[in-house]
This record gives structure tokens, sequence and C-alpha cells, in this order.
């Protein structure tokens, strides 16, 4: 590891350390390292690489013909038409005719949690026992050796937060990724990223409950969530009251915990990030009510097909958006699809995601991208290249509480990169080249670059790998 | 009594304004995929009269035509035939009562058929054909048996006699699903295919006999082995749901065996048994986005299956994606575009989702090339139909250019300006 890398990375722990070491307790907050699941992701090797003569979508709004893009230390070090000469053992690479884009970011995934093969004895993603199962993380059902983050990455794709299902009012915590396999979950932890809470509104826990003690309608499910944040508040306040009585070197017995509350104790501290599964824009609309009543915020709403009604409501309570392309009806809450719902609600201001919640989705999300953008051009709305390249970017890096260190090509942010053969917007472009924290991998050109997981070892062909 | 000169005016001027809208739609200067031996022709006019092309040609007068679409920059194609889906047939997939498309009824087998039960009235119809769908080879979906039932093309026309073929092809399974539906085993499954299609011959030998119940007791219900008449005669294929490489394979001997005509469905292997497949002359349905190695039986799923397919000499049809293949059936132009950007070449891909259906499924006598005669079922986009950033223009059936609206078009427009002051319920 390159020493400037490092020295930044050990600066972070030393912070989060002091933090932690004022006894501060912080629900809901990522393990410092050492700690019961901490990351242990660790940026590989990588020598400076200068890419020249690209188009570059810079993921800021920016558009860039004929530019470079330095990546060292892991970084981006530098960006636009003029870097200089570069340092020696720098990897000089002319990218006449390619587009650069920030690493592809997916909002919404299910790899790892339901694994292909798409069998019963590994479906870890939902867990359908009861409405209120804050208590299950998602990174536990995690299987590093998913054959689809090859293909995840073969498409860009950089990093992504893996979700619980929707099954249940509040499924559990999401953890955010880097696409590196690793021997355990771990080892592809995005260091430093927030948890989030997946929620879920609407039709999914009434057809999963109704039968089976509820809830069973709309109300029940507002009911639902409400009783679970009147329980974590007074959670919260029990551990608040400790805390205080130790500031005050009052000593006294810590409460228990509960893996339930904890969870969403740290949803009201703030440390805990809302990705709230909700189709309709009246129910949105509920949802942002009852994060008002307990006081916290709803980072993005996920699968919004009628995001487009509320754009406005959307943008003035600074929530995205996560929406498909195009997808509709294979439930009534997703009948008022249209296809401009990405342009107008980014029209309307709001955080804009286009997020895949499929395994093959996620390899085309700059082909849904493009959908949406054509769909907005057409209907009035001036949106570029440059913009649209945002929606599977920095916006959803945003969400994910990630966009410090990626989501675009800024000096100093995570050399995250992909590098496409042509226009990325173009059904006809792939990707040629993947860095991740500066380190190739992926080369379109370089079967020695590309990744396979253990499942794809010797099956069809003993000697070969899955094709 | 002195006829009525301003009644005879009139009823004339009717007739003829009748006539004009009947006929008269010319393209102009347009790129002509027509997927004939012509190729691609460029800076082309299309005349269309009466429902039919007219005449494909440079220059062509515009004289009495009702409309003209000016088509520089655009480019013209067969309207698209989605295949394997239920469009007219489901409305909202998770509402059983707005599902037509599955059977668990026993008496019906082989014999199901979705034919009079199409609804043109559905919200998928406009908002497939908005997109570019002009028609669709719709399919039951597995039941209860391994002959899930009759495929049936319809148009998406609007109009209420919509069947352009009642009974197309017969839509049956094997592979794991089959496996289960037969008891637990994939040798059970082929032996009961191999069963009922003996038996249809047996019932075609001896139908009266059969009729009259004074025969031995056969596999399948008469009705069912009426509707495999068909299939043992040639007329139509029998489609399969299959994946693995060694189930296609043993499907290719069963055809053999029984003379019949094979489609083979998903395919996630069939890369690996190409050349057998094109020696079979056996086509292969399914989606070139789909590249996830899915279950046991679809591991050798790869991204450039159909450029194999093709370059093996077996002819491949696509699908839309997954389960919106329905509800967006038109995105199998984003999935023949992925196609492309795999090794599929262009040409083959563009047939894969308009003229290589319509002839495997019979319909393709006049539907699936732009030359004169042939019924007017066109698309004019403005781009190329393989990027996902192009759209129709115009979309025409039968000879007339339909409603670029849909119920998502007109909720777009509905709340297109939020900061209108107008309560949206009394908007448009």
């Amino acid at each position: 590891m390159n020493t400037r890398f490092s020295s930044k990375a050990g600066l972070l722990l030393l912070v989060t350390g002091l933090l932690a070491a004022c006894g501060e307790h912080e629900q809901g907050e990522q393990p410092e390292e050492g700690a019961a699941f901490a990351s242990s992701y660790e940026a590989p090797l990588s020598q400076p690489v200068l890419l020249t003569n690209a188009t570059i979508l810079d993921g800021e709004g920016g558009l860039l013909e004929n530019a470079s893009l330095l990546l060292q230390d892991g970084k981006i070090a530098g960006i636009g038409q003029d870097l200089g000469e570069p340092e020696e053992g720098t990897r000089v690479i002319d990218a006449k005719g390619k587009w650069i884009t920030p690493g592809i970011i997916d909002a919404h995934s299910h790899l790892g949690v339901y694994p292909a093969p798409g069998v019963a004895t590994s479906a870890d993603g939902n867990e359908m026992t009861k409405p209120v199962t804050a208590d299950v993380w998602a990174e536990h059902s995690v299987w590093p050796q998913d054959p689809q983050f090859a293909l995840a990455l073969a498409a860009g794709v950089t990093s992504m937060q893996i979700l619980p299902g929707s099954a249940n009012l509040i499924g559990g915590r999401s953890v955010t990724l880097k696409n590196k396999y690793g021997r355990s979950v771990m080892d592809m932890k995005f260091p430093g990223a927030p948890y989030g809470l997946k929620m879920a509104c609407g039709e999914n826990p009434k057809r999963v409950y109704g039968e089976k003690g509820g809830p069973m309608t709309r109300m029940g499910n507002v009911a639902g969530y409400r009783a679970a944040w009147i329980e974590a508040a007074a959670y919260k306040k029990s551990w608040d009251d400790y805390q205080a009585s130790l500031d005050e070197e009052l000593g006294g017995e810590p409460p228990t915990r509960d893996l339930r509350l904890e969870t969403l104790a740290g949803v009201l501290s703030g440390n805990i990030l809302v990705h709230n599964h909700c189709y309709r824009a009246d129910e949105m609309a509920v949802m942002l009510e009852v994060a008002k009543e307990f006081g916290y915020k709803i980072t993005a709403f996920h699968h919004a097909v009628e995001a487009y009604k509320i754009a406005d409501l959307l943008a003035e309570n600074d929530v995205c958006a996560a929406l498909w392309a195009d997808w509709w009806g294979f439930k009534q809450e997703a009948y008022d699809s249209v296809r401009e719902n990405v342009a107008m609600v980014d029209a309307a201001g709001a955080c804009a995601i286009v997020h895949s919640d499929s395994a093959v989705g996620i390899q085309h999300l700059n082909q849904e991208a493009a959908k949406s953008m054509a769909a907005g051009r057409k209907a009035g709305m001036g949106v570029g290249p440059e913009r649209a390249i945002q929606w599977i970017t920095l916006n959803p890096a945003k969400a994910l509480g990630i966009a410090e260190q990626t989501g675009s090509l800024v000096t100093g942010k995570m050399a995250d990169v992909a590098v496409w053969n042509g226009n990325p917007f173009s059904v006809y472009s792939k990707v040629d080249r993947v860095y991740i924290d500066g380190a190739l991998a992926y080369d379109r050109s370089n079967p020695a670059r590309q990744p396979h997981s253990d499942f794809d070892l010797g099956i069809l062909d003993p000697e070969g790998e899955r094709p | 009594m002195r006829p009525n000169r301003k009644l005879i005016t009139t009823a004339l001027l009717a007739l003829l304004s009748c006539a004009a809208h009947a006929e008269g739609l010319l393209i102009k200067n347009a790129t002509v995929q027509t997927l004939t031996a012509q190729g691609e022709l460029q800076n082309t006019d299309v005349l269309i009269e009466n429902g039919r092309i007219k005449a494909i040609g440079k220059g062509i007068q515009s004289a009495g035509v009702e409309r003209t679409i000016d088509g520089k920059g655009k480019v013209v194609t067969p309207g698209i035939m989605a295949v394997f889906n239920q469009i007219g047939i489901r409305e909202i997939d998770a509402l059983e009562n707005t599902v037509d498309g599955v059977s668990q009824n026993e008496a019906f087998g082989a014999s199901f058929s979705l034919a009079e039960v199409f609804n043109p009235y559905s919200t998928l119809v406009p908002h497939n054909r908005i997109h570019g769908v002009t028609r669709t080879l719709v399919t039951p979906y597995p039941g209860h048996d391994l002959f899930a039932g009759q495929a049936t093309v319809f148009s998406l026309s609007g109009e209420h006699t919509p069947i352009l073929k009642r009974t197309a092809a017969i839509y049956a399974q094997f592979g794991e699903r089959g496996a289960a539906m037969a008891g637990g085993s994939r040798a059970a499954a082929l032996m009961q295919l191999d069963k009922a299609l003996d038996d249809a011959r047996e019932y075609a030998e001896n139908r009266d006999a059969i009729r009259r119940g004074e025969w031995r007791e056969l596999s399948l219900p008469s009705d069912d082995l009426e509707a495999l008449l068909d299939l043992i005669d040639g007329k139509i294929p029998l489609v399969v749901g299959v994946e693995r490489a060694s189930d296609i394979v043993a499907l290719l001997r069963l055809a053999r065996k029984q003379d019949i005509r094979l489609v083979i469905a998903g395919g996630a292997e069939a890369w690996m048994v190409a050349e057998q497949l094109a020696k079979a002359k056996v086509p292969v349905i399914l989606d070139p986005m789909d590249n996830i190695p899915g279950s046991f039986e679809s591991l050798g799923q790869r991204a450039n299956n159909s450029a194999l397919l093709h370059k093996a000499g077996v002819e491949v049809i696509f699908t839309g994606p997954g389960f919106q293949s329905s509800h967006n059936a038109f995105l199998v132009r984003q999935a023949a575009g992925n196609a492309v950007a795999n090794g599929m070449p262009y040409e083959a891909a563009l047939k894969a989702f308009t003229q290589n259906p319509a002839r495997i499924f019979g319909v393709a006598s006049d539907y699936g090339r732009i030359a004169p005669g042939m019924n007017a079922e066109l698309v004019v986009w403005d781009g190329d139909p393989l990027e996902v950033t192009t759209e129709p223009v115009q979309v025409i059936i039968d000879g007339k250019a339909v409603t670029m609206v849909s119920r998502a078009t007109r909720l777009r427009d509905r709340y297109m300006d939020i900061t209108n002051q107008k309560e949206p319920a009394y908007r448009n």
C-alpha cells in the first residue's frame, strides 16, 4: 500500500478511535477497525495511471473533451486538459475515442443475498418471519462468491448497496460494498460507509402478513412503523440517560442491548440512513409525515414509480428517489409508471437515481439512464449525458452516504473509474476497463484481469471457467 | 323529381373523403430496413395505400396522399412482433383476477387457448404499441400440465378481431420445471411428452372409436390429443421451455423420433449444442440480455449466446427482458441492441424480432418485409431502432397511423408542470 493512502486512512481511523474513546455511544455507526464486523477491505496496490485524450463525464455535471485523468495512490490525482508531465513510473494509456465516467454505483441491489444460481438454499435476502426485523443485517447473508458480482464489474459497477428484501415494514440493515471479491463480506465492505435501514410501504407487507397476524392494510403498515419508532425512541432515551449518568460520573448499569431497537435508535441518532421502498406518491407523503413525527430523515425512496407526482415535495425534503427507467404493472402500486419519471424528478431539483434491483439491470444501468435521458429530452427537458451520468454515480453515492469518497471524478476521491469504448449512453458501448481505488479490477482485453468467483471454476468445463 | 344537387355533392364528398381516409400515407426520404434482398435503402419513400405497401422508391409523388411523414434522419422497419408474452391477457401481474394466462383447470392442457380472451382495451396494448410493437405471439404460461397450451398471434391494432393466427404453436415444458410437473424427474417428463405424441397418433387413427368410448384410456383427454394433431402433421411447431444443453439434445432426439417441428424457448445453454440445432433446423427463442446463471440448468448462460447460435446457422427469436416481457415487450429492441453489442450481425438482430418469429409461427406471408404488396405494418423511428435513446415517431398498423398516446403519456402530461396551480384532478 502506498504511503499517502495509508497515512490518510490512518488519520481517519485515529479520528474515529478518538470519538469512540470519548465514550460516546454511537448507535448504528460502522464498527471501528478491529471491532466485530468491521470492514477489512483493502485497496490493492496500484501504479499511477494516466488516461489521456478521453471524453470524460466527471459526475459533477461536466463533460470534458480530449481530457486526461490521473489515478495515483488509489485516488483521483488530476483531471483536465493539461495535467503536465506524469511522474516516473506512471502508466500512460491513450484513451482516444474512449469515454471515462466515475465507477457506476447501484443504490439498490440484492447481489450476494440473492445470488446465482437462484436456488432456495441460498435465497437469503428476505427475513419474512415478522413485520419488523430491524435486527437482521444484510451483510450476514451476503455470499461473497456470487458470480453476479463479476458480471456487474464488467459493466462498470464499483460500489453497490445490498439491501434486505421488501416483505417487511422494516426489513433490516443494508450494507454498502466495494465490488471486489473477498473471502468474507468484511473484505468487501466499503470503508466508512454508513449503514442503511430498509423499510417498505404498500403491497408487499400487506401481502406477506395479511393472513399472518397483520398488517393487512396500509393503515396497519403505518401503525406498525409508528409502534416501532415509539419503542426505538424509548430505547434511545434509556441509552442517552445512561450516557448522561456516565458523563456526570454517577455510574449506573447500561441498558440491555436489543439488536432490533439498536438499529432503529441508530436511525434516530442520524447514523443509519433510511432507504424506503415506496411506490405511490400518496404513501411517500405519509412516510414523510411519519419521519417528521419521530424526527428522522428519509434518505431515499426506492422504486418510487410515482415520484414524478411529488417531485417538488421530494426536492423540498431533500429526499432522493431511486427509480427504474420503465418497469411497471407487476403490482397495482406500479401501475402509474411514466418513462419521464427520472427526468421529471431531476428537473424539479430533487436527487434522482437510476437503480437496478436486478442482477441483469445492474449490468445496464448506463442503458437504463440513457432511456430516462431520452424520454426526458423528448418531453422537452434538456438533460444531457453530463447530467444523466449523475443518476448512476454521484446521486447514488449521496444516497449511500459515500459521496465524500466516491461517485465523481474529483481530485482526492477514490479512483473508482469506468473506461468505456464509446458513449456510455449507447446500447453498443461496453466497459473496457474498471479501476477500483486506482487498481485495475477489470480489463475486457485481458482475461487475466477478469475476476471469477469460486463458483465459476471448473463448472461445465473442469479445466475452464463458466463462460 | 329532380335530384337534389346539394345532397348528391355532399354524398360524393363523403365518398371521396372516405376513400382519402382509407389510403394515402407517404413516408419521404427515410432509411428503410426492408429485411429483403434489397437490404437497407437510403433516402427512400414508402407509399401506403389501402392498408398495403404500394410502392417503395425515390421521388414518389405525394399528390392525393392524405398525410406525408418526413422521414429525413428516420428509419423505417416492420413493426415489432413481440413473442412469448401475455399482452392483452394480463393487466397487473399480482392481481389474479386480471391475469388469464395460466390454467390450473385439469380439463385443458395442450388444448388450452387464449384466442378468445384477448382484451384490446388493456393498457398494455397502447403502451407497447406506441413503442413499436404491432403484433404479438401470446403464450399461456405453465399451469398444471406439461403442455401449457396454444400460442396465438394477435394484432395490436386495438380492433375487436385481432386474431392473426389462432393456433401458431403448442407450448410445453421440459428441464427442471417439466421434471417437477411430471413427478420429479426429467426422465418422467420426457416419457410423458413422448407418450402424449404417440397417443395423439393413436387418436388420429382411431378417433371415432375413441370418441365413442370404445378404446383403451389414453394418456390425455381427447381435446388435448386433438390439439396435438397439428403438431404431428407438422403444421405448427412444439415450443419447449428448456435451458440445459443435455436437455436440448434429448428434445432433438424426441423431435426426430416423433417427426415434429421443434422450437427451443429459453435455451441458456443452446450455444453449447449450436451445431446440432442448426443441423436439425431448430430455432431458439431467447432473451439476449439474460446472462445470469439463474439455475443449475442454466449455468452456461452467456451474453453472446445469440451471436454464437446465429454464427452456427441457428435461427433466433428475441423476447423482451425477463419478467417485464409483457408490460414492456417493446424492450426487445434493447435486447437486440445488446445482442449486436455482443456480436450478432445488425440485420439478423432486426429480423429476430420481426421476420423470424413471423416465419416460424406462420404469419410471414404479408408481414416482416418492406416490399410492395405487403401489409403496411411499420414503425418510423427517430433513429437507429436498436438504440436505447430511439423512439417511434409514428406507428402504422394496417396502413393507419395509430395514436401515439397511452395512459403513461397522459399521466406524464398531467404532472409535467409540477408548479401548475390547477388542481391535478382537473388537468387533462
